[in-house]
């Protein structure tokens, strides 16, 4: 894959004969924005972007000069709005080289010019009435810089940690690199030993430049003799080092030094100046340096604390449906509740949630707890209480294009800590759910346990159930362990395994269950 | 157009101090807690002058002291949060208590030990679907003279119905019960009462809307969206399901001529869907606005100026008021839209007037961006007292229409034909998305006559057109004082001509 995508990239960075590059922009969904903040291209590069609007309001792209403040071009086409009507919405104005159509919504345009000759910052924006303050992004024009030249390389043979003093080992290989790339390509050593590269490269003026590293194992750049970046040690390769420094004009003295233990190797090398867009100065590629365009990142997060109260979110939250109500308690335990099928649809401990993809934007999707050790006892969105004479058979499952048949939700009211009471009925008796938090769920060894508290009121149905628990469990020690991928026990008066579900007969009066991570 | 506008320059006195909107209607801004973005989605009137605020991020404040004239006045009590999104909020003077309307529930809030903070949170009803889908948005009125909670509810995506009763409005009763009342919703932006208590809607541009629209929730009636139609046979009160507007494009694209009319025309599907409402008005894509949402109604009986008992529109996207006088005709609201007040810090998208004429709004630009360009706001707009100069009413009449100001007019400029110029237009009412002004009719304005007491015009136009957007512009009119008019445009929506 890496080779792959990096030999398409390199043929346009190696050659001066500038090859077409291809891109994709999406426009995000309710978000009025593109999922791609910046397009990296050189001069004069034939450029195509498939253009396509995954939203539901009309977009388009429209492309102008270095400089131009674009909120306040779209915003002027208000001054004449019949005119902007006739002309779709996109401005009369000289700043503009390059445009898609305005797209409906889930239409799809492959837009293609070539670049601008001269380096610089273009703008790109969508003119429709109100979208161009966050729906914009960049088309970097810059020409990529020069390889090395003159590269040699030098196999040591060696178990390290770290990287070694090379200059006191003894090279058990040495050569010529005749396509000046930075690789490892040794077929007959596959772990335990280091290369040192050296060669020159030439600074085209004075000033800053910058070089990314990154390897499998560990690896240094040195410049005239000096360390520039550093990725020392035993690790994947899954960061990029990078770091700047100032060059004088012409020839510089190059040197990466890279060891490898044992498992996979890569080795990532890349340098850019004031005016050269990132130049891959290896043969491989890293898979961040996503082919030209930096995709948009998601929001910044906003974590809703619990401190000496419950916190109550009702919002989407990803495995309790769709009317899910999440309880952040003080203790390091969280819950899910939902408001459909009557019952307790997740547990988790540590952090509560985090509110960032509801409250920006226009709040789609589902939100997943933000702490871990998620336990889901009985599912997404089933009931607990079931008739049936096979308490062993299946439980309904969750349509959620219907509600389920006898229960009623009532609401919840809240005690001098906040903590919600639940009410409902089902089969016009009612019941009443609480949870208390013991432990610490924050701390590991902190003991955590869920207990909840079930009132019923009334006069159940004949085979009445109530599930607390589906999948595989192991009775032990007055409880019963789940083998499900978060071990958990659960344990309650008169609970029986009966096939894949944990079950209580339904009675009216008061029953406890105790959710318990197991340590 | 431009021959009137270069003649309006001409006669105009070209003042530095022409008057601008600001000279008569105040805005507020209010600080805000810090501690939260006050994203404002709804607000109601409480006892003592306080106000309820829901937000989007599912809290509700009660403020105190907003109606002061010392801004610094106000203060914040927050009663509850966690809701899922607040997009209604009423205050029951009957029990006392504040209804939330949210993403899938009206929420009753009690206060049972006075502290200021929620305690208990009651279903009143929760029986329409939520599938999950971000668009499936819920706005909620206040009370109605029924007793009774309106609330809109947004189609899925914004284009089909997964689940019961996305696309409708609905009644829920004050014993809890829902009543499905009107069909045909697509994307509500805001729900509202006239003077007589009749409910309304502002419908957005997308599917069968080429531009956002201020409707009649007339109950029983198909508001024009047939997305949410496959729900009749939950609702046997509404009776049998409407037949389904045609969806094909505008006459222009298409390959044979039809020789039985435009079908893709809203006044032609009316005469075939009889359960089928006009927009009552059109509040023209980019001009009135690209998003509206909150109606306020002026019942301050003169305190909010001279426009008392018309309607007041919100915009998201174009952080605006914009004003609307409605009348009866052959039994089918239509009226004009005329821009108001512009402005405002962000998308407005909740509203309110209280009794003394103070409009209290708020909003935010998230999901659709805004021109106020701040991110959320609450701000009060007020009447400074001075009377601007602006069309009052436009009533339509057999052979055009009668204008009346809020000040006497100059009887020469209001006389002269040239002072006025109208194009009529209307909208395909079509499946794809939104759509441009077409059929456009240049009409001839044969009379304009002042009448005797100096404060309204009667112009004669031919053609009139059933069904068109009749947009006026009185770029020469000027009051007794030598004035022109605050704002020169009107769009009179005419879904029918009155015989008389």
């Amino acid at each position: 894959m890496t080779r792959l995508l990096f030999a398409t990239l390199f043929a346009a960075a190696s050659a001066q004969a500038v090859e077409p590059v291809v891109f994709s922009v999406k426009t995000m969904t309710a978000q009025m924005k593109y999922d791609t903040a910046e397009l990296l291209v050189q001069p004069g590069q034939p450029v195509k972007i498939t253009f396509e609007n995954g939203d539901d309001l009309p977009h388009n792209m429209v492309f102008c000069q270095p400089g131009t403040d674009t909120a306040a071009m779209a915003m002027k086409q208000m001054e004449k709005p019949e005119e902007a009507l006739k002309r779709n919405w996109l401005p009369d104005d000289a700043r503009i080289w390059a445009h898609s159509k305005m797209l409906n919504p889930h239409e799809k345009e492959v837009v293609s010019f070539s670049a601008p000759e001269k380096a610089g910052s273009y703008p790109y924006v969508c003119t429709f009435p109100g979208h161009a303050l966050t729906m914009r992004g960049v088309l970097k024009v810059a020409a990529m810089g020069d390889k090395l030249h003159d590269l040699q390389f030098a196999l040591y043979l060696g178990n390290w940690q770290k990287l070694p003093d090379f200059s006191k080992l003894k090279p058990h290989r040495e050569g010529k690199i005749d396509d000046n790339l930075i690789q490892v390509k040794l077929d007959d050593y596959k772990n335990e030993f280091g290369v040192v590269f050296t060669g020159k490269l030439t600074a085209p003026k004075k000033g800053s430049y910058r070089f990314y590293l990154s390897s499998d194992d560990g690896s240094r750049i040195l410049i005239d003799g000096k360390e520039v970046v550093a990725y020392d040690g035993i690790h994947p390769a899954g960061d990029i080092k990078e770091q700047g420094i100032t060059l004088e004009k012409g020839e510089h003295e190059f040197r990466l030094e890279y060891f490898q233990g044992g498992g996979q190797i890569e080795l990532y090398a890349a340098w850019k100046g004031a005016d050269t867009q990132i130049t891959p100065l290896s043969t491989w590629l890293h898979p961040k340096w996503q082919g030209g365009t930096k995709k948009q990142k998601e929001f910044d997060p906003i974590p809703l604390v619990v401190k000496d109260e419950a916190v109550i979110y009702r919002n989407f939250i990803q495995g309790a449906g769709n009317r899910g109500i999440g309880v952040g308690y003080p203790g390091g335990v969280n819950i899910a509740w939902s408001a459909e099928s009557m019952n307790l649809s997740l547990i988790w401990r540590g952090a509560f949630m985090d509110a960032s993809r509801h409250w920006n934007s226009r709040g789609g999707g589902h939100e997943k707890p933000l702490g871990y050790d998620v336990l889901q006892p009985t599912g997404e969105v089933t009931p607990a209480f079931l008739v049936t004479d096979k308490p062993e058979g299946e439980w309904p499952k969750w349509d959620k294009a219907k509600r389920y048949e006898g229960f009623h939700w009532l609401g919840y009211s809240l005690d001098a800590k906040r903590s919600p009471t639940f009410r409902y009925t089902w089969q016009g008796v009612e019941v009443e759910e609480s949870f208390r938090v013991e432990g610490d769920g924050n701390k590991p060894e902190g003991h955590a346990k869920l207990v909840r508290t079930v009132k019923v009121t009334g006069k159940l149905p004949a085979n009445a159930w109530y599930r607390i628990g589906s999948g595989v469990f192991e009775s032990k020690d007055g409880g019963f362990i789940s083998k499900g991928p978060v071990p958990f026990r659960i344990s309650t008066e008169s609970a029986q395994v009966a096939g894949q579900n944990l079950v209580v007969p339904a009675k009216t009066g008061t029953m406890t269950i105790t959710y318990q991570w197991a340590q | 157009m431009k021959r009137l506008l270069f003649l309006s320059l001409l006669c105009s006195p070209l003042l530095a101090a022409d008057p601008v909107e600001a000279d008569f209607y105040k805005i507020t801004t209010f600080a805000t807690p810090k501690e939260t973005a006050m994203e404002v989605g709804s607000i109601d009137l409480m006892p003592d002058g306080k106000l309820a605020l829901g937000t989007r991020r599912g809290e509700i404040w009660v403020v105190s002291g907003a109606g002061s004239n010392d801004s610094s006045n106000v203060s914040y009590k927050l009663f509850a949060s966690g809701l899922h999104e607040v997009l209604g909020i009423a205050y029951n003077p009957k029990d006392k208590n504040l209804y939330a309307t949210t993403r899938y529930e009206i929420t009753r809030l009690k206060d049972t030990d006075n502290d200021g903070r929620a305690d208990v949170f009651e279903n009143v009803n929760d029986s329409w679907g939520v599938s999950g889908d971000y668009h499936e948005y819920a706005i909620g009125s206040r009370f109605d003279k029924a007793g009774d909670l309106w609330v809109t509810l947004c189609l899925t995506g914004s284009f089909s119905s997964a689940v019961p009763f996305r696309g409708w409005a609905v009644r829920i009763k004050p014993d809890g019960t829902m009543v499905p009342t009107c069909s045909g919703i697509r994307s509500p932006g805001g729900i509202g009462f006239d003077a007589d208590g009749e409910a309304y809607y502002c419908d957005n541009q997308g599917p069968w809307h080429g531009s956002c629209t201020l409707q009649h929730l007339v109950p029983g009636s198909f508001q024009g969206h047939p997305g949410g139609n496959i729900w009749y046979d939950l609702a046997p009160n509404m009776g049998p399901r409407p037949i389904d507007p045609l969806p094909e494009a505008f006459q222009a694209n298409r390959k044979e001529k039809r020789t039985d009319g435009d079908p893709d025309r809203m006044v032609a599907e009316r005469e075939r869907i009889k359960q089928l409402v006009p927009p009552a008005v059109y509040l023209v894509h980019g001009k009135i606005g690209n998003s509206a949402s909150a109606i306020i109604c002026d019942l301050s009986a003169g305190k909010f100026g001279p426009f008392s008992k018309q309607l007041f529109v919100a915009d998201q996207s174009h952080s605006n008021l914009s004003r609307v006088y409605l009348e009866t005709v052959n039994g089918i609201k239509q009226g004009v839209v005329i821009p108001f007040r512009s402005g405002f810090a962000s998308g407005i998208i909740g509203g309110r007037m209280d009794e003394e004429g103070r409009v209290f709004v708020g909003g935010s630009d998230r999901g659709w961006g805004a021109r106020g360009g701040k991110p959320f706001c609450f701000e009060k707009c007020e009447w400074t007292g001075k009377t601007p100069f602006e069309v009052h009413e436009m009533h339509a009449k057999p052979d055009g229409f009668e204008i009346t100001f809020t000040q006497p007019i100059d009887p020469t400029s209001a006389g002269e034909v040239k002072s006025y110029s109208m194009r009529e237009f209307t909208y395909a009412y079509r499946e794809e998305y939104g759509g441009s002004e077409v059929s456009e009719i240049v009409p001839t304005i044969t009379a304009a006559k002042v009448a005797a007491d100096g404060k309204s015009v009667r112009l004669t136009i031919s053609p009139l057109t059933k069904g068109h957007i009749h947009e006026l512009h009185l770029d020469g009119v000027r009051s007794a004082e030598k004035l022109p008019l605050l704002h020169k445009v009107g769009y009179y929506t005419l879904n029918e001509i009155p015989v008389k």
